[in-house]
C-alpha cells in the first residue's frame, strides 16, 4: 500500500507497480491510509512522512502496534539533515528515501529486498 | 547760485558726510583718520567755494574767504600723500614730515600775509572773485604741493599697482586711482584761472564723484577697515545732493531763461518750484537710493539671529543625511545670500570628498581627492581657509588659492569630527553683495560648522544604524527561510519527483515491454498526458521558487500606493501555508469586503505578515488555529493575527518588541523578529499592538492608514 497526499505521485506508483505484478492500494488521506492498514494488512507500506492530519511517528507507531510484520518505507521530501531519517529507522522503519527519487528502480529494489526478507543494512 | 556754487555744495556735502562717518565709524585706525582729515579739508575747500560763489561786489570779503578756503586746500596734498603712503605701506617719513611743516608755513602766510600767499582777487566769468594773480608763495604751493605731491602720489599708486599680484589690492588701487585722478583732475582745472587761463571751474563737478567712488571702494573692496554702515552715508549724501540740486537748479534755470536780473521774485518762484519738486520726489529718491545701494553695494545684511534660529530649529535636527546637507546649503545660501555654497562629504571607500549638495556650483558631481592640496591642507590644519584672509593676514600656498579660485570659493571650512578626522568641507562662495567676509561672519560660521559636523556625524551614524538594522532584518529573514525547508522542499521536490517519475514510468514500461498490447495511437495519447503532467508539475515548482527568491531579496524600499492587503497575505500564505498545515494549524481568513488599499513597501509588508504568522505558528504547541482578520474603520485598515497559542504573560508583554528579547530556547530565536517587525511597520506608516492571555493565545493588531483607493472588485 502507498499513502501520500500527492495524488499524482501515488497514482504513478500504482501504475508502475501494478504493471509489474504487485497488488497495490493507494490513499491520499491519512484516514483512508489507516483504513487500508486495518483492512488490507499490507506487506509493505510506502508512506509520506508529513501529511496533513497525521505525522510519520504516529503512523509508524500505529503500524508497529497493529501490523508489526508490515515493512514501512518512507518516501518523503522532508529534509532536516538526516535527523528524522535516523529517528524513523530506529523506530523500526525499513527504509527512508528522499523525494525526488533518483529512479523508481531504487524504490523497486528496496521493495523486492523487503519481500525477500533481507534487511537493508545487511545488504549495504 | 551759479554752477561753481552748485558743484561746491555737492562736493562739500558729500565730503563732509564722508568725514563725519569715517570719524564715527573709522574705529580710530590711522588710515581712516587720515582720510577723515582729508575729507574735512575738501569740505572746507568746497564750502569756502560755495560762499565765494555768492560774493559779487566785495573784493575784501572775497579775499577773506579765499584765505579761509585755503586753510583746507593747503593740507590736502600732504594728507593725500600721507594716505597713499600709509595705504601702500611705503616709508616716506621725511617727505611727509617736510610736507606737513611746509603746510604750516603756507598756513601762516595764508592767514597773516596780505600779498605773499593769496595775492589778489579778480571778478571772473561775471560770477565770482577768483585768486588772480596769486602771490609768490601760492605759486610755490600750487606747483610744489598741488601738482608735485599729487602727481608723485599717483606715481606711487601706479608703481604699487604694477608690483602687486594681489587681485584685491589691485582693485582697491584702481578705484582709488580713478577716484583721485577724477578729483584732482577736476581740482587742477580750478587753479588754471589763477594764471590767466580762463577756463570755467567746471572741473569742480569731478571732485563730487570722488567721495562717491571712494565710498564704493571702501564698501566693496574694503579700501578702509570700516564696517558697511557707510551705506547710510551714501544714501544720505546722495539724498542731500539731490535735494540741493533740486533747490538750486530751478532757481538757476529761472534766472538764466526768464530774467537776467536776480530779483527777489525769481528766487521765490524758483523756491516754490523747488519745494514742489522736493515734496513729490523726496521719498522716491530716498527709496531709489536705498535700493541702488542695496542692490549694488549690499545685499541686505543678513540676520545672525535668523541664521542661528533656522539652523538650530530646522536644520541641525534633521537625521536624514541627504536632507541635512541640502537644507544646510539652501538655508546658508538664502540667509547669507551667497553666490554659491556646497557641502563635500568624505567617501571613505573611495578616499575622496564628494560634493553632496550645492547651490550655484555648475559641476554637480565635483570630487576632491583626499590628497588634493586644498583637502589635505584643511584636514591637516582644521582651520578655515579664506581667500581674503590670505590677502590680509597670512600667505597660503599658491596651489590652494588656485584650487579655491577654480572652485570659486571664498571660504572653505573643515567639518572636523570629534575623533580628529575631517568628515567634510563646507564651502562658501562670494556673497551676492560682493562684500568680504567679516570677523562677525566668521564668529558665527565657525561655531555653526562645528555644530553642523556633529549633526552630520549623527546623521551618518543613524544611516549606518539603519543599514545595520536592514542587514539584521535580512539575516533574520534568511534564517527563517532556512526553517521553512520542510514546506519549501515539499513544494519543490514533490512536483519534480512526479515529473521525473511520470517520464521514468513511461520509459521503463516501454523497455520492459509492458506497453506491447497498446496501439501507437494509445501510446501517443499516453505520452501526451504525461507531458501535460510534467508541464503542470514543473510550473508548480517554478512558481514556488519565484516566490521564494522574490521574498528572500532585500527590500528596495519602493513605496507603492495600491497595496491590497489580501493579496499580500495570500502571497505569504503560499509560502508558509503548507508548513502551517503540516503543523496541524488551521488558517482562517476573515478579510472584509471592499477594503481600502494601503501605501507601503510590498516586500516589507510581506515580511511583517510572514514574521507574525511564523510567530503565531511557533506559539501553537499542538493543534491550533490562526485567524487572519482584516477590517476598516475610520480611514484605517486593521489586520489582526490571532493565534490559539500559549499566550504571553502580562509582565513580558511590554518587552516583546525590544531587540534581542526572546522566550525561545537559546539558539532558536535571535530575538529580533518582533523588533524588526515593529521597525518595519512604523517605517511603512503603521502601528502594531498586541493583546495576549496566557493559555488563550495572542492577537497582534496592525494598523495602516487607508489610501483613497479601494480594492477593485
Amino acid at each position: 500500500m502507498a499513502v501520500d497526499d500527492e495524488l499524482e505521485f501515488i497514482e504513478m506508483l500504482k501504475e508502475y507497480f501494478e504493471l509489474r505484478g504487485y497488488e497495490i492500494h493507494v490513499a491520499s488521506k491519512a484516514v483512508q491510509g489507516i483504513e487500508l492498514i486495518n483492512n488490507k494488512n499490507p506487506d509493505i507500506a510506502i508512506l509520506d512522512l508529513k501529511m496533513p492530519g497525521i505525522s510519520g511517528d504516529e503512523i509508524l507507531g500505529l503500524l508497529k502496534s497493529k501490523q508489526p510484520k508490515t515493512k514501512v518505507i518512507f518516501v518523503t521530501a522532508f529534509d532536516d539533515a538526516g535527523k528524522t531519517k535516523a529517528r524513523m529507522l530506529n523506530a523500526g522503519a525499513y527504509a527512508y528515501l528522499d523525494k525526488p527519487l533518483n529512479s523508481l528502480k531504487v524504490l523497486e529494489d528496496v521493495i523486492s529486498k523487503a519481500y525477500s526478507g533481507k534487511s537493508l543494512k545487511e545488504d549495504l | 547760485m551759479n554752477a561753481f556754487g552748485l558743484s561746491s555744495l555737492l562736493v562739500g556735502l558729500s565730503s563732509l558726510s564722508m568725514a563725519i562717518f569715517l570719524a564715527i565709524k573709522g574705529q580710530g585706525k590711522k588710515l581712516n583718520n587720515i582720510w577723515t582729515a582729508y575729507s574735512l579739508g575738501v569740505a572746507i575747500w568746497a564750502f569756502g567755494g560755495l560762499k565765494l560763489s555768492t560774493i559779487h561786489d566785495n573784493p575784501n570779503d572775497a579775499f577773506l574767504w579765499w584765505q579761509l578756503t585755503y586753510i583746507g586746500i593747503i593740507f590736502l596734498p600732504t594728507l593725500f600723500l600721507h594716505f597713499v603712503c600709509t595705504f601702500l605701506d611705503i616709508k616716506r617719513r621725511l617727505l611727509i614730515i617736510l610736507s606737513y611743516i611746509s603746510c604750516f608755513i603756507f598756513l601762516f602766510y595764508d592767514l597773516f600775509s596780505k600779498n605773499l600767499f593769496i595775492g589778489n582777487v579778480k571778478f571772473l566769468f561775471s560770477q565770482f572773485y577768483w585768486v588772480n594773480p596769486p602771490g609768490p608763495l601760492l605759486y610755490l604751493f600750487i606747483f610744489a604741493s598741488i601738482y608735485g605731491l599729487i602727481i608723485y602720489s599717483h606715481y606711487e599708486l601706479y608703481a604699487a599697482y604694477r608690483k602687486t599680484h594681489d587681485m584685491r589690492k589691485r582693485m582697491q588701487i584702481t578705484y582709488f586711482f580713478i577716484g583721485a585722478a577724477l578729483g584732482w583732475g577736476g581740482g587742477f582745472l580750478c587753479f588754471l584761472p589763477c594764471f590767466g587761463v580762463y577756463i570755467y571751474p567746471f572741473g569742480n563737478f569731478g571732485v563730487f564723484f570722488y567721495p562717491l567712488l571712494m565710498g564704493y571702494a571702501i564698501v566693496r573692496h574694503q579700501l578702509m577697515d570700516i564696517e558697511v554702515i557707510i551705506k547710510k552715508t551714501l544714501v544720505f549724501a546722495g539724498l542731500l545732493a539731490a535735494v540741493s540740486a533740486m533747490l538750486v537748479l530751478p532757481t538757476l534755470v529761472i534766472q538764466e531763461f526768464i530774467s537776467q536780473s536776480a530779483g527777489l521774485g525769481d528766487r521765490v518762484a524758483g523756491l516754490i518750484l523747488s519745494s514742489i519738486l522736493i515734496i513729490f520726489s523726496l521719498r522716491k529718491i530716498e527709496n531709489f537710493l536705498i535700493n541702488v545701494t542695496d542692490k549694488y553695494l549690499f545685499q541686505k545684511k543678513y540676520d545672525y539671529k535668523e541664521l542661528l534660529k533656522t539652523f538650530t530649529s530646522e536644520v541641525l535636527t534633521v537625521l536624514d543625511l541627504n536632507r541635512l546637507v541640502k537644507l544646510t546649503v539652501n538655508k546658508l545660501s538664502d540667509i547669507i545670500k551667497l553666490q554659491s555654497c556646497g557641502v563635500f562629504l568624505l567617501n571613505e571607500d573611495k578616499n575622496e570628498y564628494n560634493l553632496m549638495a550645492s547651490q550655484g556650483i555648475k559641476e554637480k558631481n565635483m570630487v576632491l581627492k583626499i590628497d588634493n592640496t586644498l583637502a589635505s591642507f584643511l584636514a591637516r590644519t582644521k582651520t578655515c581657509l579664506s581667500v581674503s584672509a590670505h590677502i590680509k593676514e597670512y600667505k597660503m600656498p599658491e596651489k590652494i588659492i588656485e584650487d579655491m579660485n577654480r572652485l570659486k570659493l571664498e571660504l572653505a571650512i573643515p567639518l572636523a569630527t570629534s575623533q580628529g578626522g575631517m568628515m567634510g568641507i563646507l564651502t562658501l562662495g562670494k556673497k551676492k553683495s560682493d562684500e568680504e567676509y567679516t570677523q562677525d561672519d566668521m564668529d558665527i560660521l565657525l561655531p555653526l560648522a562645528r555644530t553642523l559636523a556633529i549633526a552630520l556625524s549623527n546623521a551618518e551614524m543613524f544611516e549606518e544604524l539603519g543599514k545595520t538594522q536592514a542587514e539584521a532584518a535580512q539575516r533574520e529573514k534568511m534564517a527563517v527561510i532556512g526553517t521553512l525547508s520542510a514546506g519549501i522542499n515539499h513544494e519543490i521536490c514533490n512536483p519534480l519527483g512526479i515529473a521525473r517519475g511520470q517520464c521514468e514510468v513511461f520509459i521503463l514500461n516501454m523497455k520492459d515491454g509492458l506497453y506491447k498490447n497498446k496501439t501507437p495511437d494509445e501510446l501517443l495519447e499516453k505520452a501526451q498526458k504525461i507531458m501535460e503532467k510534467v508541464i503542470h508539475e514543473t510550473d508548480r515548482a517554478t512558481a514556488i521558487t519565484k516566490r521564494l527568491s522574490s521574498f528572500a531579496k532585500p527590500s528596495k524600499g519602493l513605496v507603492s500606493h495600491d497595496i491590497d492587503i489580501k493579496e499580500e497575505i495570500d502571497e505569504v500564505l503560499a509560502l508558509v501555508g503548507y508548513e502551517l498545515k503540516l503543523d496541524k494549524i488551521d488558517i482562517i481568513k476573515e478579510i472584509g469586503e471592499n477594503l481600502s488599499l494601503i501605501s507601503g513597501d510590498k516586500k516589507q509588508l510581506q515580511e511583517i505578515f510572514f514574521n507574525l504568522l511564523r510567530n503565531a505558528a511557533q506559539a501553537i504547541k499542538e493543534r491550533g488555529r490562526i485567524v487572519i482578520k482584516a477590517r476598516e474603520t475610520g480611514g484605517k485598515v486593521f489586520i489582526d493575527i490571532e493565534d490559539t497559542g500559549h499566550g504571553i504573560p502580562e509582565d513580558k508583554l511590554g518587552q516583546i518588541f525590544n531587540p534581542f528579547y526572546t522566550t525561545k530556547e537559546p539558539g532558536k530565536g535571535t530575538g529580533l523578529g518582533l523588533f524588526i517587525v515593529r521597525q518595519v511597520v512604523e517605517k511603512n506608516g503603521g502601528k502594531i499592538s498586541v493583546k495576549s492571555k496566557v493559555g488563550d493565545g495572542t492577537v497582534f493588531t496592525l494598523e495602516f492608514p487607508a489610501s483613497a483607493k479601494k480594492v477593485s472588485a
